[in-house]
């Protein structure tokens, strides 16, 4: 389609061109046979269907003409229309001037010229009234409703029957054409007051306007004048003007050209509020986008200042920014200097200007001030609130007396709340980056610290083991490990950092270091905690301890000594009196005395061991793992779990532990601490 | 939960503890404690009676003062302590560094000097 519309542009003209010649030609033929008394042959009828035909032609090249042009703004369109009405009007003009040049010679009184040049004429009158036309019908249909849409279709209609009227009325000015023409100018006036174009126009834009829509009216009114002055003269036999259409067509190119000039003119006072209505819209629009990651605070900061500027008329202004904001900006002060800046704000009362608010419910409102300055009299502050905290204020300065109505406190009002929407997503945007990237980090830790605890754990074939570790946060801080120090003997250990999370992490990692360089120096039980307790209270903050115990088994002897610093005792379930209990050793957590007293408070202790014998090592995480009424999972629950389970394997005996937990505590409870599990048995 | 109560009795100072002690509130208690100290506290005692639990965060703000306590020469002791929270203290072996006593008034005549 669209490569075959331009051409019926050209093809339109071409026809139009055509069929104008052919028109001249008839009509010159039939002037020739009435001047001579002879039957051209040519009836009047053919001159009409060719004025038809060539007023259709016009309307398809205009129409087309426009359709190219729809996107161009209003005055290129009605410049278009003006400077079509000048080369017709400067036609006839031009006509008029040569008439008037060779008087009554012989050229002037040829009845053949004068047909050429009136037949010129008629084509380019036609050409100006139906290219107006069609850009009063781009104006009527702009914002088109329906209604207005079908009233455009009926007029067309109308000028439609027009075009074929001189068939019935064979151009008499008589009942029936004042009649149609009366109806085409009725309904041209109520086409003609659909001008919400007008308000789209500028200042500079209307003026221009005016003159265009004078000058259209001035040449609708000369090529008018000329038509009923050609009319009248009684030499011409033929006459293509006075039908209804043409006249139809300048009754509506003049009316709404008429109410267009009027309506623009007295829209002319308040064009300024318009404006004004349409840069607050394009300013609220800037506002409300959101910050990009590249842009800053500043930048809407600024957007706003100008906003509230314009939308106030202020002589003056700054944004001051509450100084417990981190960012700090420039150069947020209009039309005034530094000193005049101070000088101002020194006669803002200091109630007004505080960045402290007494309770979230009376939050700080835009606020005007009387100012007794030489030039500058009123002032209007604007807070910006950021989570119910003052982020900055604007101020803006007057020189005259209550210079801020309602309408301009209003929308500044809503012009501030937008822009700190505005920084408040930025800011929160930011956060959430922030937050992804600490997330990165905090996976990262967690994958290192996973490391720190054994894939494997040493232990011979005669005892099984296996153990379980889950933090609370991402990290944490209970630690579990394997030592064989020779074929014979085998060392295991659990520890728990105080506290959780982060800090605790750290620690644990420490205390791996401990102990894998102490328990390579063979040292017992109670040495290792000793020296443990030594090197940890180097290194431990102070209100930060750990605690652990520590089992070396001698296969051969099967025996195992044990030691506890401050740990939860070890559960032992021995198989030949199928009961299960907690081992008690004496013993401080490690960190806790930092000086060589620690020796009293340690102990070590050796007991023998069975086959079938079992080591339950805990840490707090699972004893206090609560339910939602507070009830904790406590000693006497694991207990009797592992004597109710003694048979099964280390793996699935610590299953069953963990599923009691998870069940105990249940859906809506706590495990609110990392908790960690080592089971041993021996075989 | 962790709510805090100060008060001052002849010549001590009992911080009463109600609710529970976990890493996010230890630092409150710590404050608390810190706060008793710098105003010349000379005889502190913690009143556990309405203490439901204690985290090892907890136990080590306690921790943290004992060499303030025994460098400055200020009597600190627990009492009231429920079953549950003395057998963490136990554990732990803190029972053998600060002097934890059944009631309030055996805590005020039997705590001694550190």
């Amino acid at each position: 389609m669209k490569t075959s519309t331009p051409p019926l542009g050209r093809i339109s003209l071409l026809f139009a061109i055509l069929v104008w010649l052919a028109l001249l030609l008839v009509d010159l033929v039939r002037i020739f046979g009435t001047i001579n008394n002879l039957d051209s042959g040519i009836s009047e009828e053919v001159t009409w269907i060719l004025e038809i035909l060539f007023s259709i032609f016009v309307y398809l090249v205009y129409r087309h003409n426009f359709w190219k042009n729809r996107h161009s703004d209003f005055l290129t369109l009605i410049w278009r229309g003006t400077s079509t009405g000048l080369l017709a009007a400067s036609a006839g003009l031009l006509t008029e001037l040569i008439y008037l040049a060779f008087g009554d010679s012989k050229i002037g009184t040829d009845p053949f010229l004068k047909n050429v040049f009136y037949h010129i004429n008629f084509a380019w009158t036609s050409a100006f009234l139906i290219s107006t036309t069609l850009l009063w019908k781009h104006l009527i249909l702009y914002q088109k409703n329906k209604q207005v849409v079908n009233q455009w279709q009926a007029f067309e209609l109308s000028m439609l029957v027009a075009l074929f009227f001189v068939f019935y009325n064979h151009n008499n000015f008589d009942y029936s054409f004042l009649f149609g023409l009366v109806i085409l100018l009725v309904i041209s006036i109520l086409l003609a007051v659909n001008l919400k174009w007008i308000p789209y126009l500028n200042f500079k834009e209307k003026w221009k306007t005016l003159l265009f829509l004078f000058l259209i009216m001035l040449c609708a009114g000369v090529l008018f004048y000329r038509v009923l002055d050609s009319g009248n003269e009684g030499q011409l036999q033929i006459n293509l003007t006075d039908n209804l259409f043409l006249i139809a067509l300048f009754g509506f190119v003049f009316t709404y050209g008429l109410f267009s000039f009027l309506v623009t003119l007295f829209n002319l006072p308040t064009s300024s509020v318009f404006e004004q209505k349409l840069t607050e819209a394009i300013n609220f629009q800037k506002l409300s986008q959101s910050i990009q990651p590249e842009e800053s605070e500043e930048q809407v900061l600024d957007i706003l200042l100008d906003s509230c500027i314009s939308a106030s008329f202020s002589d003056g202004a700054w944004i001051e920014l509450n100084p417990k904001e981190l960012f700090q900006v420039k150069n947020l002060l209009r039309f005034l200097d530094e000193p005049t800046q101070a000088m101002l704000t020194s006669l803002i009362p200091q109630e007004k200007q505080s960045w402290v608010h007494t309770s979230p419910a009376d939050l700080p409102q835009p606020q005007t001030i009387r100012l007794s300055h030489a030039n500058y009299k009123s002032a209007l502050l604007v807070p910006l609130l950021i989570n119910k905290s003052i982020l900055a204020r604007i101020v803006l300065i007057k020189e005259v007396k209550e210079g801020f109505n309602k309408e301009m406190i209003s929308i500044i009002g809503t012009f501030a709340r937008q822009a700190c929407i505005s920084v408040e997503n930025h800011r929160l945007l930011n956060q959430a980056i922030e937050n992804e990237r600490y997330q990165e980090e905090l996976k990262i830790a967690q994958r290192v610290q996973k490391a720190l605890l054994p894939l494997h754990l040493d232990h011979p074939t005669s005892f099984d083991i296996c153990a379980y570790s889950n933090t609370a946060d991402e990290v944490g801080g209970d630690y579990y490990d394997t030592y064989q120090v020779d074929e014979n003997h085998f060392v295991f250990i659990m520890g728990d950092v105080s506290g959780k999370g982060t800090s605790a992490a750290f620690h644990m990692a420490q205390m791996k270091g401990v102990f894998q360089s102490l328990i390579q120096l063979g040292l017992h039980p109670a040495e290792f905690m000793k020296k443990a307790n030594s090197a940890l209270s180097k290194c431990l903050e102070r209100n930060h301890f750990i605690t652990a115990s520590i089992f070396e088994i001698d296969i051969t002897h099967h025996t195992f000594c044990h030691a506890r610093a401050g740990h939860i005792p070890t559960l032992w379930y021995k198989a030949s009196e199928k009961t299960a209990e907690f081992i008690s050793v004496e013993g401080l957590g490690l960190g806790i005395v930092r000086n060589l007293t620690y020796e009293n408070h340690v102990q070590e202790k050796t007991f023998d061991y069975n086959s079938g014998d079992i080591l339950v090592l805990l840490t707090d995480g699972i004893l206090e793992g609560r339910k939602e009424t507070g009830e904790q999972f406590g000693y006497e629950r694991i207990k009797k779990i592992v004597e109710d389970h003694h048979k099964k394997s280390p793996v699935n005996l610590q299953q069953v532990v963990l599923d009691s937990l998870h069940q105990f505590v249940g859906g809506d409870g706590m495990i609110d601490d990392d908790y960690s599990l080592l089971v041993v048995k021996f075989k | 939960m962790l709510q805090l109560e100060k008060i001052k009795e002849e010549n001590r100072d009992i911080l009463r503890l109600i609710g529970e002690v976990d890493a996010s509130n230890s630092v409150l208690l710590d404050q608390s404690m810190q706060e008793i100290l710098q105003q010349g506290a000379t005889f502190l005692l913690i009143d556990g009676s309405q203490l439901g639990y204690i985290s090892s965060a907890g136990l080590g703000v306690f921790m943290s003062y004992l060499d303030d306590f025994s460098d400055r020469g200020i009597r600190f002791a627990i009492f009231g302590l429920n079953e549950q929270v003395s057998e963490v203290f136990k554990i732990l072996g803190l029972d053998r560094l600060i002097q934890i006593f059944p009631d309030k008034s055996t805590a005020t005549t039997l705590a001694h000097e550190p």
